[in-house]
C-alpha cells in the first residue's frame, strides 16, 4: 500500500509547476476580536496535533517496550515497562526466529534489484525523454500504465511465468520481479527529469565530440543525480517493505525477505506462542528503517514527495 | 536527427523493456485468457468455458459482499485520508499565528512531521502485525489503555466482531497513510504564496474558512492525484488484510484482492480467480478514469 | 530550469487508456502460463527390480525429493524416516524441505508436472485433497498397502494399520492418501487444575452446565475457542449430535444430503452448545485470538475448556506450564437417549502424506511410506512428537506424556463406539471458509441455533450445486 501512495505523491510533485518561492512576511496587526476565539482553537488543534502524534508514536514505542519484557509481563501488564531489559528476546528472534537470515536475504536481494531499477530505469527514461521514435509514446504509456493496476491481479500467472524461467523460489529470481514491477514508477518519475535537463548541455557535449552513450553516463546521468536519487530512496524503501511480491514467488522459508517472514513468524504455525520473540523480531525489523529515517528524515521525504526539483 | 541513436535506443531500451514485457505485461494479459478457462491450477488440464466464469461471479454473494467492501474502502479511505491529512498539514504549516499575523507553522512542526511520516517507512505486513497486537482483546495496547481509563465499555473484540472489524482494518489504513500526505500536502502549502494567507488572515478569515476556501482549491491539483492514488490502494488493500484478518470474521473484512487469493489458492478455482482479476482490473480502471473526471476543475493559477 | 512538459491529469488518463492496450498487445510477448506443459516427460519415472528387500522396485540411486510441512510436529521426525531410507539405499539422494505453506511450494510444481516424489500435505496451507484427487495428481497408494510391512514379518503394510487408516484416505473407494498421524478430537482440560479445584468432568451436557457455573463462580472462564478459526467449536457440535442420533448424522453431512446441518439431532446439540454462549462462559475476548493465543490462554488456566485435537499437546509445549497435565474427554452425553455412549470419541488417521501421481520417484515416494509405517519409525515419531501414529501398537509400552496418554485411554474407552466426518476432506471450501465463517458467529452470540444450522445447511448447498466441485459419496 504504501507503494502506491508513493507513487502518488511522486507524480504530484515531480510535475508540479515551480512557483514555490519566499515571501517575506508584511508586518501586520491581527484583528483584534478575534484573537481570544483564536486562542481557543489554537490550544484545541495543538492538543490534536499532540493527540495524533501519540497516536502514531505510541503503538511503535509499544512494540519496542514489549520486545523487551516476558510473555507474563506481555500479557498481563501490556501499559507497564519491562521489569528487566531481556535482550535474549532478540537473539532469539534473531536466530530460531530466523529474522537474521531474513536480513541476509533482504540484502542481496535489495543490492540486486537497486542497481538494476535504477540501470533499467534510468536508461529506458533517457531514451523516451530524449528522443523521438515511432512507437515512443506507445511505450511510455505501456511502462506508465503499469502503476494503475494492484500487483495481486498479476499473481496467478506470474507463478506460472516466473517458475517457467526457473526463477521461482529464488533470490535473483525476486530481485528481477522487484526490478520489473518497480519499473513503471521509476520510467515515469525519470522520464519527466529528464525532460527537464536542458537540452543545451547535451548539445555542447555532442558537439564536443561525445557519442550519445558518453553523453548519457558522462554528462546527462551527474545531472540527473537529484532525481535518481529521489526515486532510489523511493524505490529501496518499496522493496525493502515488499511483501506481496515474495509471498507469490519465495516458498522457502530460507529465502524469504524480512516482511514476509515477520509476517508468517506472527500468522502461521510459526511462532508457537513466544510473543517476546514476536516483540523482539518486529522491532527488528522496524528499528533499522526508523533509526535510518530519523537520521535523514529531510532527504527521506523529500525524496518521497519527490524533493524539489530546482 | 542525432548519430547513433537507433543503438542507443536499442540498447537502453530493450532490456528494460523485455523485462517489465515479460514479466509484468504478460501476467496481466494471461489473466484474461485463463479467465476463460476451468483451469485448477493443480495440473496442466483446462477447457475453455467461454464466459462462464463471469457469469458464476455474478451469482457469487461472496464476491459482491468483498466488491462492497472495496467500495466502502473507496469512499472512506480517501476522505478521511486526505481530510486528516489536509487538517494537519494546514495546522503545521499555517496553524501558527503566535500574536503577530505571521503564517507560520506551530512550534515543534518538524518534529510533528518526522513522527506522522514514520509508518510509512514500514513494511505493510509490518503495520498488520504490529496492530492485530493492539487490537487483541484481551493484552492489547488499545482495550488496555480503554480500561486503564475506566472505559471498559468500549473495550471491544476489534478483529472478532463483524460490527467492527471493517472500521479496525480502516482505521489502521488511515494510520498509516495520513502521515505521507501531511508532508505531501505540506510541501504544496509551501508552494502557495504566503501572501494570500496574510491578506485571508487580515480579513479576518477564520482557520476553517482559509482552510476550504484558500487552501483546498490551490491544493486542488494535490489532492485530486492524492484522490486516485488512494482510491487504487482501497480497491486493492490485500496484503494488509491478508495479514490482520483473511477477511474474517464472517467476511465482514474480505476484500476483492482476498476472494481472488483464496479462489486461486485455497479453493483451487484459478480460472474464476482470473476471471475475478479481469473485473478488478475493469473496475479499477473506471475509477480510475471516473475520479479524473469528477475531480476535472478549473486550476486556479498563481501569478 | 525548465518547465515540466507534462499534465499530471494527461499522463494519468493515458496511463489509463495505455492499461487497456497494454492487455491484448502483450500477449505477444511472452509465453502463456496456459497450454504449454513442457516440462511433462512424465513417462521417464525412476523404475527398479522388484525383490523381496525391494517389493516396491524402487531403483537404488534415484534421487528422493520430500517436502515436510513444518508446523506442530515439527521436521525432525522427518528427518529420522529420511534417515532409515538412506540407510536401506544408501545411494539414493534424499532432498528434505520444509516449508511452513505447502500451497505455494506445491501447486506450481504440480501444474508444471514436476512435483516432488513425497509430501505431507498438512496445515493452513493444505492442497485441497478432493481436488487433487478429482484432477487425478495423486497416486493410487494401493502397491504400497499390499507390500510387506517392512519389520512386522507376515503381515502386509494394510494390515498393520489401525482400523479406519485407510477408509479415511479413500475417495470413491481408492486410497491415495496415508493418513499417518491418529488424532483424538475432544475437549480439553488441565487433569492439575480440576483436581485443585474438586471438579469432575461432566458425563452429561446438564452437569457439564452445572460445573461451567462452578469454574465461573471460581473466576475462570469455563471455556474459550480458537477465535480466528471457529471451525474448531464446530467439531464437538457435530460430535454432540453423532452421540445424540448415530453415525447417519456423519454420512448425510458428508454426502451434502440436503437437510443434514438441520437434523434434528444437529438441532439439538446446537440448542445445547448455545447454553455456554448464553450463559458467557467463554473466555472474553475469545473470538478476537488467533488459534496460538487462546490456547495460551488456556495453557495459562485463564479458560478451563477448550476443543482441540491431540497435536494440541505437541502444539502448545512450549508455553505449557509444568505439571498443567492436560487431559482429553468426550463430548457430553445429552441424555440417556444418545445412540452412542458417553465414551464414544472422534478419532481419526489425520496428517496426510500424499505421493503426487506425476512423481519421477514415485516408487521411492511409497517406499518412504513404508519405512515410515515399520515399527520402528512409528516408535520415533511418537516418541519425537508425542502422538500417535496409525500403525497398530507402535506406541504400546512406550513413555507417553500426559494429554497422550489420555487420549490412547480416551480411544480404548470408546473402542468400537469411535467415530468420524470427512466433508472436511472432501471439501475443503465448506468446513475453512463456510462453516468457519457459522461458527464465529454462533459462538460469539450474534446467531441463534436455528440461523447457525442454516447458515451452515446454506455453505453446503452451495457446494453440492457448484458442479466445479468433484462429489463423493460414503455408505458408511
Amino acid at each position: 500500500m504504501s507503494e502506491q501512495t508513493m507513487d502518488a505523491a511522486a507524480a504530484t510533485v515531480a510535475e508540479r509547476p515551480q512557483t514555490a518561492r519566499t515571501v517575506q512576511p508584511p508586518a501586520g496587526q491581527p484583528g483584534r476580536g478575534r484573537k481570544a476565539f483564536d486562542g481557543t482553537l489554537n490550544v484545541f488543534s495543538h492538543a490534536f496535533l499532540v493527540v495524533w502524534g501519540l497516536l502514531t508514536a505510541l503503538p511503535l514505542l509499544w512494540v519496542v517496550l514489549s520486545s523487551f519484557k516476558d510473555d507474563a509481563e506481555i500479557l498481563g501488564d501490556p501499559w507497564g515497562l519491562p521489569s528487566a531489559l531481556r535482550f535474549d528476546n532478540f537473539a532469539r528472534a534473531w536466530t530460531h526466529g530466523n529474522i537474521g537470515q531474513y536480513f541476509v536475504n533482504t540484502g542481496i536481494v535489495l543490492a540486486g534489484s537497486l542497481t538494476l531499477t535504477m540501470l533499467l530505469g534510468a536508461t529506458a527514461a533517457y531514451a523516451l525523454a530524449r528522443y523521438k521514435f515511432l512507437g515512443s509514446r506507445l511505450v511510455y504509456f505501456v511502462f506508465v500504465g503499469g502503476m494503475m493496476f494492484p500487483v495481486v491481479l498479476a499473481f496467478v500467472p506470474l507463478f506460472k511465468i516466473v517458475g517457467g524461467v526457473g526463477l521461482r523460489d529464488t533470490l535473483p529470481g525476486l530481485m528481477l520481479i522487484y526490478t520489473a514491477y518497480s519499473l513503471p514508477f521509476t520510467v515515469f518519475f525519470l522520464t519527466a527529469f529528464f525532460r527537464t535537463l536542458p537540452d543545451a548541455v547535451a548539445e555542447a557535449a555532442y558537439i564536443d565530440g561525445c557519442g550519445p552513450f558518453r553523453t548519457f553516463f558522462r554528462v546527462m546521468l551527474p545531472m540527473a543525480k537529484p532525481g535518481l536519487i529521489s526515486v532510489g530512496i523511493f524505490n529501496f524503501l518499496g522493496h525493502w517493505n515488499q511483501y506481496l511480491l515474495p509471498v507469490v514467488l519465495i516458498t522457502s522459508d530460507e529465502k524469504q525477505v524480512l516482511a514476509q517472514g515477520l509476517a508468517n513468524l506472527a500468522i502461521s504455525e510459526g511462532y508457537r506462542g513466544d510473543y517476546s520473540r514476536l516483540f523482539a523480531g518486529l522491532t527488528l525489523a522496524m528499528l533499522p528503517v526508523l533509526v535510518v529515517y530519523a537520521v535523514f528524515q529531510r532527504q527521506v521525504q523529500s525524496g518521497l514527495t519527490a524533493g524539489q526539483m530546482k | 536527427m542525432r548519430h547513433g541513436k537507433y543503438p542507443l535506443l536499442l540498447a537502453f531500451l530493450l532490456p528494460p523493456l523485455a523485462l517489465y514485457g515479460y514479466f509484468v505485461v504478460s501476467p496481466y494479459a494471461q489473466s484474461f485468457l485463463i479467465a476463460m478457462t476451468d483451469w485448477q491450477g493443480l495440473s496442466p488440464a483446462y477447457e475453455f468455458v467461454g464466459f462462464d466464469n463471469f457469469k458464476r461471479m455474478l451469482g457469487d454473494e461472496y464476491v459482491w459482499n468483498a466488491l462492497l467492501n472495496n467500495l466502502w474502502l473507496l469512499v472512506l479511505l480517501p476522505l478521511l485520508t486526505i481530510a486528516l491529512g489536509l487538517f494537519l498539514a494546514t495546522m503545521l504549516n499555517v496553524g501558527g499565528r503566535g500574536g503577530r499575523s505571521t503564517v507560520t507553522g506551530v512550534r515543534g512542526s518538524g518534529l510533528y512531521k518526522v513522527i506522522y511520516f514514520a509508518p510509512q517507512m514500514l513494511s505493510v505486513s509490518i503495520v498488520g502485525v504490529l496492530w492485530a497486537e493492539v487490537y487483541n482483546p484481551r493484552s492489547g495496547l488499545l482495550n488496555s489503555a480503554l480500561r486503564a481509563l475506566g472505559l471498559d465499555g468500549l473495550a471491544k473484540v476489534w478483529l472478532g466482531d463483524p460490527a467492527y472489524a471493517f472500521w479496525a482494518v480502516l482505521a489502521v489504513m488511515v494510520w498509516a497513510n495520513v502521515g505521507f500526505y501531511v508532508v505531501l500536502f505540506g510541501a504544496a502549502m509551501q508552494s502557495v504564496p504566503r501572501d494570500i494567507y496574510e491578506a485571508a488572515a487580515l480579513d479576518g478569515a477564520s482557520r476553517l474558512t482559509t482552510l476550504v476556501r484558500i487552501t483546498v482549491p490551490l491544493l486542488w491539483d494535490t489532492i485530486q492525484v492524492a484522490w486516485v492514488y488512494l482510491a487504487i490502494l482501497a480497491l486493492d488493500g490485500f496484503a494488509l488484510i491478508h495479514v490482520m484478518t483473511r477477511g474474517g470474521p464472517n467476511f465482514s473484512t474480505d476484500v476483492v484482492g482476498l476472494r481472488l487469493y483464496t479462489e486461486a489458492f485455497g479453493d483451487y478455482k484459478w480460472g474464476y480467480a482470473s476471471a475475478i482479476g479481469v473485473v478488478m482490473f475493469f473496475v479499477t480502471l473506471s475509477v480510475t478514469v471516473l475520479s479524473l473526471r469528477l475531480t476535472r476543475r478549473e486550476r486556479i493559477e498563481l501569478s | 530550469m525548465a518547465q515540466s512538459d507534462l499534465n499530471r491529469r494527461t499522463v494519468l488518463r493515458r496511463a489509463a487508456a495505455a492499461g487497456v492496450l497494454a492487455g491484448p498487445a502483450a500477449g505477444l510477448l511472452s509465453s502463456c502460463a496456459l497450454g504449454d506443459d513442457t516440462s511433462g516427460d512424465t513417462s521417464g519415472k525412476y523404475e527398479g527390480t522388484k525383490s523381496d528387500k525391494n517389493p516396491l522396485g524402487v531403483k537404488e540411486d534415484a534421487p528422493l525429493d520430500v517436502v515436510i510441512f513444518n508446523g506442530g510436529f515439527g521436521e525432525d521426525y522427518a528427518k529420522a524416516h529420511e534417515a532409515m531410507y538412506k540407510e536401506t539405499y544408501p545411494k539414493a539422494e534424499v532432498k528434505h524441505s520444509a516449508v511452513v505453506e505447502i500451497n505455494k511450494e506445491l501447486q506450481p510444481r504440480f501444474v508444471d508436472g514436476t512435483p516432488p516424489d513425497f509430501v505431507n500435505n498438512s496445515g493452513a496451507g493444505q492442497i485441497d485433497l478432493g481436488g487433487l484427487v478429482a484432477q487425478g495428481a495423486l497416486a493410487d497408494l494401493t502397491p504400497l498397502l499390499d507390500a510387506p510391512s517392512l519389520d512386522v514379518p507376515g503381515k502386509k503394510v494394510r494390515e498393520t494399520l489401525l482400523p479406519g487408516t485407510v477408509d479415511s484416505g479413500s475417495f470413491d473407494g481408492k486410497t491415495y492418501v496415508l493418513n499417518y498421524a491418529y488424532t483424538v478430537y475432544g475437549i480439553w482440560y488441565s487433569d492439575k487444575l480440576f483436581k485443585a479445584k474438586g471438579w469432575e468432568y461432566a458425563k452429561t451436557w446438564d452437569e457439564h452446565i452445572a460445573l461451567c457455573k462452578k469454574i465461573k463462580a471460581a473466576g475462570i472462564a469455563p471455556w474459550t475457542y480458537q477465535g480466528k478459526h471457529p471451525r474448531y467449536m464446530s467439531w464437538p457440535v457435530i460430535s454432540t449430535a453423532i452421540k445424540f442420533g448415530g453415525p447417519q448424522v456423519a454420512v448425510a453431512i458428508d454426502n451434502l444430503e440436503p437437510g443434514a446441518w438441520t437434523s434434528d439431532a444437529m438441532k439439538a446439540a446446537a440448542e445445547a452448545w448455545y447454553q455456554i454462549v448464553k450463559d458467557k462462559y467463554i473466555l472474553e475476548g475469545s473470538p478476537g485470538l488467533d488459534h496460538k493465543q487462546s490456547q495460551t490462554e488456556w495453557c495459562k488456566g485463564n479458560a478451563a475448556f477448550i476443543s482441540c485435537g491431540s497435536w494440541l499437546e505437541s502444539e502448545q509445549k512450549a508455553v505449557t506450564p509444568e505439571g498443567f497435565n492436560m487431559a482429553v474427554a468426550p463430548t457430553p452425553s445429552l441424555g440417556s437417549g444418545d445412540k452412542l455412549p458417553f465414551a464414544a470419541i472422534r478419532g481419526t488417521a489425520g496428517e496426510p502424506f500424499i505421493v503426487p501421481a506425476k512423481a519421477k520417484n514415485e516408487r521411492g515416494g511409497m517406499e518412504l511410506m513404508r519405512h515410515m509405517l515399520s515399527m520402528k519409525g512409528a516408535k520415533d515419531f511418537t516418541g519425537k512428537v508425542s502422538s500417535l501414529s496409525v500403525v497398530s501398537g507402535a506406541a504400546d509400552g512406550a513413555t507417553l506424556p500426559f494429554g497422550l496418554t489420555s487420549a490412547v485411554k480416551a480411544l480404548a474407552d470408546s473402542g468400537s463406539n469411535g467415530f468420524n466426518w470427512v466433508y472436511n476432506v472432501y471439501y475443503r471450501k465448506l468446513e475453512r471458509e463456510l462453516v468457519d465463517a457459522a461458527c464465529g458467529e454462533f459462538f460469539s452470540g450474534r446467531t441463534t441455533p436455528a440461523e447457525f444450522l442454516a447458515a451452515c445447511q446454506k455453505g453446503a448447498d452451495l457446494i453440492a450445486a457448484d458442479t466445479s466441485f468433484k462429489k463423493y459419496k460414503r455408505s458408511a
